[in-house]
């Protein structure tokens, strides 16, 4: 909103801290340094955030360059030191599980937001991250397999939305 | 490549004469390398002044401005000084408003203030840091042999110092992206990704192969053409800028020579296959970033030869340009205004000393302590900006941005308000114009090849061929199933709501088309929104030729789609009283039926409002027969009143209860409004009243719906047919005393 209101612009979002979320279920935060026409992005000292239940664990990864089409949505974030605002939203993504999205506050000189959520998030070790992703990704996927095969028992078969045909 | 194999073979310690003498053979092959090993050239020992440079690599250079009488810094004070010099001229000739870039400011003042500043906002990614500055043209071109043995060999990277708060982008930029390794993809004077930004793009290329080493050369500032008027290839107008330094490649941009055509060359690119003439606008949109457009914008084709006269009608423009903003919102344009404004101060403040303007927000500060902010240059975002701008120019606004159109109108028309009431300051009342682009009729040509025979058949979305060779077959009856027949229906259903949805769109915009046209159009577009209007009617009651009273299945059909009943909702109002009421009475004949269908869609109540205005049009006689139809009443009275599952359902739907309600709302008052009609409406009023009333008794209570609204006259209405009694359970049952509630 730049320039131009009544647009969307990320204009004026550059040099500001940022979390990103992709298509495939990431969570990227840092610097916006750069855009272009197509809304792709170049982040700086980014951060992939991993989040499993109330933890979350952080993978410093550098510069990103994200492709504008991957991006799902993006919003500022209020820095607070490194690691910005502790609330969180909770967002299930029915295919690439559920998700907590950093707040998104507004930027005013890195003011932080007053209120703390009643839970707040507890970081963790990357390796420790990890482990409970794959571990909450192998429940899940054993539940998907357990909900089929009782289904595929009745009789009954849900397709799934990328193997479906029309009619 | 017969020097760099010479440079390659040569050991480190290589003889200084024999250098020397290597310099010397080559003088009649390559004069350029007269300045650097032959006469021109200092008389230095390079290995010492590599040294000297990896020193002042190391130590993130100072200074470089120490004027020692050393041979070795010579070369560099030249380069210096001549970078002093061309920055000087530079920034005389440039235009005002570039004085605020933050790039040209750094480029001005950077000799002395060579060393990053924690958090210095400067530079950018492409800037030169010392190593560009130092490692110019020839390293930045394959083709030039030229190569300054002392830029070179340079060293592989600056040792990291410490790091936290200098401004990485100051740092040496790593010698492979800067070395012309033979074979390696040549250094690109601007980066293969940057933004073409009103360079010429022919001598865009050519800029890139070979910038000439102009600076390389000792003997530069004399031979530098001072006035920019003169006329000067591309090449050396591209190299120019380089010189200092701190100029990022995007800020050839800078140089206004490249205002000129470039930016319409490009344009017409950037636009094609968009509706419309680019140059017209086009002047103006580069108005919005830079200098004001020449008068006449340059011809696309005319670039290579283009920046000379172009240089000379660009500079001798007003400084302060004026962005053209008439085709956006007066507010909108004072929004922009404003922002600029803002965006201006803050690159003043920036780029200060420190001592303009001590209004530092604190995202200033905070910018200040981000010592990687700004690599996305002011040139950049307005060059993101531009194309948005250009996204958003249209031929018909109110088609493409309706949204935004009415938004800014509402605001205006609320400020408009605002003011009548108050005494504020007059702010712009100017009408919203917006620049039609004109519209262009494209003829398609196909794409010829040249030296081909004949035509090729290139197949585009402009020029679609056949590939397959379908044939449709039509399916018989026999071959259908039913579900195929259902599903055949609705479609053709589907698509008769679509064309009548367009059509309905279309009435609804005459009121503004008419407005905007001439005296003699307005009668053809009075016919052609009747016109409309019939063509909508016949489509929601499924005209036949050749049938007296078409079937109620066409509207039901129409009515058991969503998009449907919200369509007929907004037909309404445009309908003659007659054809109203027919749909009206065809909706409450088959209202069971819909509110069935509605279950899911709950969007019958959209339909409530209409048919209430409706009904306030409409005669006693219509009224009695639409409540006869809406309860399912018997003919007569004195008939036995079987259970009214028709009644029922209505009465279970809020829209039916509701509708209900309206209807003996209307009934009421026109009783009462007219004490003197026919006798023979009232009478069959008051018989249809009486059974109405019964009806209602008998509906148990604990299944009515909740009504939209309750109208006020029921009491009076049910008096007059119930007694007391009946009428106290009829009011609590339709709850129709506000207390009860």
């Amino acid at each position: 909103m730049n320039y131009m209101p009544g647009t969307a612009s990320l204009i004026e979002d550059i040099d500001k801290k940022h979390l990103v979320l992709l298509r495939d279920g990431r969570t990227l935060i840092g610097f916006l340094r750069s855009i272009d026409q197509f809304a792709n992005l170049v982040l700086h000292q980014t951060v992939e955030r991993i989040h499993v239940g109330k933890k979350y664990g952080d993978i410093p990864r550098g510069i990103f360059v994200v492709r504008g089409e991957n991006v799902v949505l993006l919003g500022e974030i209020a820095g607070r030191g490194k690691n910005g605002c502790r609330r969180s939203l909770s967002v299930n993504f029915p295919r690439m599980g559920s998700t907590s999205l950093g707040s998104l506050a507004p930027s005013q000189g890195g003011e932080d937001l007053e209120k703390e959520s009643d839970t707040p998030l507890q970081q963790v070790s990357i390796e420790e991250i990890l482990e409970e992703q794959r571990a909450e990704q192998q429940t899940k996927l054993e539940a998907e397999k357990l909900k089929v095969q009782a289904l595929q028992d009745r009789g009954l078969s849900i397709p799934r939305a990328d193997t479906l045909d029309e009619y | 490549m017969f020097r760099y194999e010479s440079l390659e073979d040569c050991p480190l310690d290589e003889d200084e004469d024999a250098f020397q003498g290597l310099g010397e053979e080559d003088e009649e092959i390559d004069q350029f390398n007269d300045d650097t090993f032959g006469s021109g050239a200092v008389d230095d020992d390079w290995q010492e002044a590599h040294e000297r440079l990896a020193e002042l690599e190391e130590k993130l250079p100072v200074v470089v401005n120490e004027q020692t009488g050393n041979g070795e810094r010579d070369e560099m004070d030249l380069l210096g000084d001549h970078e002093e010099n061309l920055a000087e001229r530079l920034s005389k000739m440039v235009i005002e408003n570039e004085l605020e870039d933050p790039a040209i400011m750094r480029a001005v003042q950077t000799r002395p203030v060579l060393q990053p500043r924690p958090g210095s906002l400067n530079s950018s990614i492409w800037d030169g840091s010392e190593v560009l500055r130092r490692i110019r043209g020839p390293l930045l071109a394959q083709e030039m042999p030229t190569v300054s043995v002392l830029e070179y060999a340079l060293p592989q990277r600056p040792p990291q110092g410490p790091e936290d708060d200098r401004d990485v982008s100051e740092r040496a930029l790593p010698r492979r992206s800067t070395s012309p390794i033979i074979g390696s993809p040549p250094v690109r004077a601007v980066p293969i990704g940057t933004p073409p930004k009103q360079m010429a793009v022919p001598s865009f290329n050519q800029q890139i192969l070979c910038p000439k080493p102009v600076h390389v050369r000792p003997t530069m500032p004399p031979r530098y053409p001072a006035p920019y008027g003169e006329r000067m290839s591309p090449n050396q107008l591209c190299s120019v800028p380089l010189q200092p330094g701190r100029m990022s490649p995007s800020q050839f941009a800078r140089v206004p020579g490249f205002v000129g055509s470039p930016l319409a060359a490009m344009n017409p690119k950037l636009l094609q296959g968009r509706v419309g003439q680019m140059l017209p606008p086009a002047p103006g949109f580069r108005a919005f970033f830079s200098a004001p457009a020449p008068a006449t914008p340059p011809p696309p084709q005319q670039h290579p030869p283009g920046p000379g006269p172009h240089l000379q009608n660009l500079r001798s423009q007003a400084p302060m340009f004026r962005p053209d903003t008439t085709h956006l919102h007066p507010q909108h344009r004072r929004l922009l205004h404003q922002r600029q404004q803002q965006n201006r101060n803050q690159h003043r403040n920036l780029n200060g000393a420190g001592d303009r303007g001590s209004h530092r927000s604190s995202h200033q500060d905070h910018l200040r302590k981000d010592p990687y902010a700004n690599l996305m240059l002011q040139r950049e975002k307005d060059w993101v900006s531009k194309i948005q701008m250009m996204q958003l120019q249209s031929t018909d606004p109110y088609l493409d941005d309706f949204y935004y159109q009415n938004y800014f109108e509402k605001l205006e028309k609320l400020s408009a308000a605002e003011e009548v009431q108050g005494d504020g300051p007059k702010k712009e009342r100017t009408k919203l114009i917006t620049p039609q682009v004109a519209k262009l009729e494209h003829t398609y040509k196909p794409v010829q090849f040249e030296g081909s025979l004949g035509k090729l058949t290139v197949s585009s979305v402009n020029n679609p061929r056949k590939m397959i060779d379908a044939v449709v077959t039509s399916r018989s009856e026999d071959d259908e199933t039913k579900e195929k027949q259902v599903r055949d229906k609705r479609r053709k259903t589907l698509v008769i709501i679509e064309k009548t949805y367009s059509l309905l769109l279309d009435v609804e915009d005459y009121e503004r088309r008419y407005l905007l046209s001439l005296e003699e159009e307005r009668p053809a577009l009075m016919d052609e929104r009747k016109h409309k209007i019939c063509s909508m009617y016949d489509n929601l009651r499924g005209k036949l030729p050749g049938q007296e009273r078409p079937s109620d299945d066409h509207f039901v059909q129409i009515m058991c789609i969503r998009k449907g009943k919200r369509m007929v909702a907004r037909i309404l109002p445009f309908l003659s009283t007659e054809q109203a009421a027919d749909i009206l009475m065809t909706t409450a004949r088959n209202l069971p039926f819909l509110i069935k269908k509605d279950a899911q869609d709950e969007v019958l109540p959209c339909l409530l409002s209409p048919f209430s205005l409706l009904l306030y049009h409409l005669p006693s006689v219509t009224v009695t027969s639409l409540l006869q139809q809406l309860m399912n009443l018997p003919q007569s009275a004195a008939a036995p009143a079987p259970a009214n599952p028709h009644l029922t359902a209505v009465l279970q739907n809020k829209f039916g209860l509701s509708l209900l309600l309206v209807v003996l709302s209307r009934g009421e008052d026109l009783q009462s409004s007219d004490p003197t009609s026919e006798s023979t409406q009232s009478n069959q009023w008051t018989e249809v009243m009486f059974m109405a009333t019964r009806e209602l008794l008998r509906i148990p209570q604990a299944a009515l719906a909740k009504p939209i609204s309750i109208p006020t006259n029921l009491v009076s209405l049910f008096s007059r047919y119930v007694d007391r009694q009946k009428l106290n359970l009829l009011e609590t049952k339709l709850q129709l005393v506000q207390g009860i509630r």
